[in-house]
């Protein structure tokens, strides 16, 4: 592989005169980018610390950070990094890390190190393909071998006539390639292109920085928005947002897991034979962290037994009924008392005994996040839908606004929270539009729109995006006086007060570029996901896989006979990857874009090495998970699989 | 790190001859691609007939990854009279080396970012010269600060502080000054020798 390393120590002949007259130095290196991924610590450093010494210089500290580039994260560290008596700091990285430093400190900065100089490695992949950019690309007339680049003189109109046997007259171990271009066109059939091409001309006024610079700013800006990090991952939602709800046909049979939530899985009290109603609670909640769970059909309970489940991967303990098609109402649903006359603990007792989990996909206990014990300031409603291809809450805001509102009072009449907003992302303007009018003039309920960028649905970036405040390490929202809670779970609590009805059907998209024909459908909790499939025409072409949730978090199905469970947002069918994990090249995307502003190649290299310990002590606990870095990790490392091993690790060390 | 612009639509129809093979590389595209205009004019190109298959992936400039996802649209691929990619120079040469018996075409231009190395978008350039003079500047970078690159103190042309060459630009040298002046370093300006830069290629530089 090649090494791209940008930077290597000034030699002592520059050195020592820099040294000369300056003292009390603290030594700050950068841990290096674009090569194997082979030590933590680069030896550039120590090796320069030590020299210093020699020169009988005071070292007051040394530091070495990683992508000293990366501005957000370097000029954190640097706060508290460098001690009393420090007079002068050098840096040791190329020289962007330099700039960085100079301009972030008010002590005099120096340079350790040379950039090494080479031009036109610009691909995120170690290769050895080489692009100028000069913005002016001619491959097309060259059978894709850039002249730029691969001549020596950077001819554009054909050999200089200098090569010997097909070796370049400048550097005599390079072949010529002007004869590369002529064979491989030869072998194309296509030398006439290049005789009847016109004279090339190239362009050599300077580039503009001030475009660039701007350009990049606006990057900049738009990539910290609102919270650090984030990815912008195709939306796609064009496929189906479009799309009205409609009543999925009633299944034949139901596979009802009784553990659809975080938690302890529920008790079933029925026994093979038992009639059901609609409604009927079948699965009792099984400790604090638990939920109930409810037929969503009458009929007769065939089976009580381990079936498959679409996202745990095993079989789990279910209730099988088969439907007798009546949708007989189970005694249990009636209407509540209105929402002005019930207190907030009725609320709470109502939302446990309606089995309602988050339904943005997690599954945590709604009425534990309406427990909070602290004072809530805001509930937040989320809105988002980060998630690519998923259209579920979108279809929600649009068709049940008013009970998406009349959902999110209750939950700020549980926690006594005196402001409720909906936050909802900018690609979804109908419904912010909607929302908007259908708020105004309410009391303490306002719209809050987003930039759309993943994972804002992650509750902590969403409160750092809405309220400015940042959820502590290991904590819950409630520690800032938030409550997040997703559109689909409210318009499940407005239903259980209006109507009485418990959490037995929720919104799931079909879609993606596979499917015959996507859809949004109402669809009963434990309806197979199968049938779905099937109603909406099939998979068509090659090379499909089916998820569980988007393409970002959502669970593989290699069995389509699952369940449709609380948490199923959609199902997408999706062309599957097929990629290899090649080395780390230290590319540092991933620690651009991870919201938690962790450093995900770490837990890579760590977990590998079983080195558990070493990843709890990088903070892998607070990873959610989201995925970032996998999907921008140029060397297709499955990150968030090695993090999970950590994590269940650290979790059994306990 | 390298972003790219689509070039002009008549241009990317006159590349096609016959039918082509789209690739899409989003492996950049948190910093650049214009991934709605390849998405509009792929969608028409499609609807008339003209394209044989669309792969749209990331970071084809890794080859292993590459050689996998060409072999799965081999057929497609075979179909077509050019493979037309989208992405930066690196990419379509990767690409262009595993299809050497095919026509392979670049429907974007690099865009000339010379300087931005860095993992991030970043407002500092470096332009990787080799011989950092950011010791004797401030940490003020003259070679992508000043327009001349001028490596021994400004060319007198300023105006009120403006460069002459862009007149949108601060004078990269009073920038330098300014700095010195500040953390109490301006003699150092002034006892430095004079700087010779050397012009030679990367290759020579990094013989050693």
């Amino acid at each position: 592989m090649e090494d791209y390393t940008k930077y290597k120590l000034k030699g002592t002949d520059e050195l020592i005169p820099l040294l000369s007259d300056l003292d009390n130095i603290f030594v700050l290196a950068c841990n290096k980018c674009f090569k194997e991924f082979e030590t933590f610590d680069e030896p550039d450093c120590e090796k320069f610390v030590e020299f210093a010494k020699e020169q009988g210089k005071t070292v007051t500290g040394s530091l070495k950070v990683d992508f000293l580039c990366n501005k957000t994260q370097t000029l954190k560290k640097l706060q508290e990094a460098i001690p009393e008596g420090t007079e002068n700091i050098f840096v040791i990285s190329c020289g962007l890390g330099i700039q960085t430093i100079a301009d972030a400190c008010p002590l005099p900065v120096f340079a350790a190190s040379n950039s090494l100089n080479y031009q036109g490695h610009h691909g995120m992949a170690l290769t050895k393909k080489a692009c100028d950019a000069c913005a002016q690309c001619y491959l097309n007339i060259t059978g894709g071998i850039c002249p730029i680049v691969d001549c020596s003189k950077s001819l554009l109109n054909g050999q200089c006539g200098g090569a010997k046997n097909g070796k370049c007259e400048v550097d005599p171990n390079k072949d010529c390639a002007w004869e590369k271009i002529q064979q491989r066109l030869a072998a194309q059939g296509r030398l006439d292109e290049l005789k009847n091409q016109p004279v090339q001309l190239r362009d050599y006024s300077k580039v503009n920085f001030k475009v660039i610079n701007e350009y990049v700013k606006s990057v900049r800006e738009a990539r910290l928005d609102g919270y650090y990090g984030g990815v912008h991952p195709s939306e796609k939602k064009e496929l189906a947002e479009h799309i009205p709800l409609v009543r999925f046909p009633e299944p034949d049979t139901v596979v009802i897991p009784l553990s659809q939530h975080a938690g302890a899985p529920a008790n079933p009290i029925v026994a093979v034979g038992d009639t059901v109603a609609v409604g009927q609670k079948i699965g009792e909640i099984a400790g604090f962290i638990s939920a109930n769970v409810h037929s969503s059909v009458s009929g007769t309970v065939v089976a009580v037994e381990p079936r498959l489940h679409p996202t745990q991967g095993r079989e789990v303990m279910s209730v099988v009924i088969k439907s007798d098609g009546k949708n007989t109402l189970h005694e249990s649903v009636k209407p509540r008392k209105p929402l002005e006359e019930l207190t907030p603990d009725e609320i709470v007792d109502l939302v446990n005994e309606s089995g309602i989990v988050g339904m943005g996909g997690a599954g945590f206990p709604t009425y534990v996040k309406l427990k909070p014990g602290k004072p809530i300031d805001a509930v937040l409603l989320n809105g988002c839908e980060c998630e690519p291809l998923l259209t579920a809450d979108h279809r929600v805001l649009l068709e049940y606004a008013d009970d998406v509102i009349y959902g999110l009072k209750a939950v700020m009449k549980a926690v006594a929270a005196p402001k409720g907003i909906i936050v909802i992302e900018d690609n979804k303007p109908d419904a912010i539009e909607l929302m908007q009018a259908k708020v105004e003039g309410m009391e303490g309920i306002e719209v809050a729109v987003a930039r759309t960028k993943y994972p804002q649905g992650a509750e902590k970036m969403l409160i750092k995006r809405v309220l400015g405040k940042q959820v502590p390490s290991g904590g819950l929202p409630a520690d800032v006086g938030a409550v997040v809670c997703n559109v689909s779970t409210v318009k499940a609590i407005s239903d259980a007060i209006k109507t009485g009805m418990p959490l037995i059907e929720r919104v799931v998209t079909v879609t993606g570029e596979k499917i015959a024909n996507p859809g949004n459908f109402i669809v009963k909790i434990g309806t197979s996901a199968k049938e779905l499939i099937d109603y909406c025409g099939g998979i068509v072409g090659d090379y499909a896989e089916v998820k569980a949730g988007g393409p970002m978090m959502g669970f593989l199905l290699p069995d389509l006979n699952v369940p449709i469970i609380k948490g199923s947002n959609g199902l997408i069918c999706i062309e599957s990857d097929i990629s290899t994990e090649v080395s780390c090249i230290k590319c540092g995307r991933c620690v651009d874009v991870c919201p938690m502003e962790l450093k995900p190649l770490y837990f890579s290299k760590l977990a590998d090495a079983e080195d558990w310990l070493g990843m709890k002590e990088r903070n892998v606990m607070d990873c959610i998970e989201c995925r970032s870095c996998e999907y921008i990790c140029s060397s297709k490392i499955p990150l968030v699989s090695k993090i999970k091993a950590g994590k269940n690790a650290i979790r059994g060390m306990k | 790190m390298l972003i790219t612009q689509l070039k002009d639509r008549e241009i990317i129809e006159s590349l096609i001859c016959g039918k082509a093979f789209v690739i899409n590389c989003h492996g950049c595209k948190e910093v650049f691609f214009d991934e709605k205009g390849a998405n509009e004019l792929q969608k028409e190109l499609m609807e008339a007939g003209k394209l044989t298959g669309i792969l749209t992936t990331d970071y084809i400039c890794n080859p292993e990854n590459m050689k996998l996802r060409l072999e799965r649209y081999a057929k497609q691929i075979e179909e077509a009279d050019t493979v037309l990619v989208f992405s930066c120079g690196v990419g379509v040469q990767t690409v262009s080396e595993y299809l050497a018996d095919k026509r392979v075409c670049a429907a974007c231009d690099t865009f000339a970012l010379p300087g931005y190395q860095g993992v991030t978008p970043l407002e500092y350039d470096c332009d990787q010269c080799g011989e950092c003079y950011l010791n004797l500047t401030g940490g003020i970078c003259p070679i992508t600060a000043c327009s001349k690159s001028l490596v021994n103190g400004q060319c007198g042309g300023a105006k009120d502080g403006k460069c002459e060459v862009n007149h949108d630009m601060e004078c990269g040298w009073e920038r330098i000054q300014r700095r010195l002046a500040q953390v109490g370093r301006l003699d150092v300006l002034k006892k430095c020798p004079v700087q010779v830069r050397n012009y030679a290629t990367y290759k020579d530089i990094n013989k050693e």
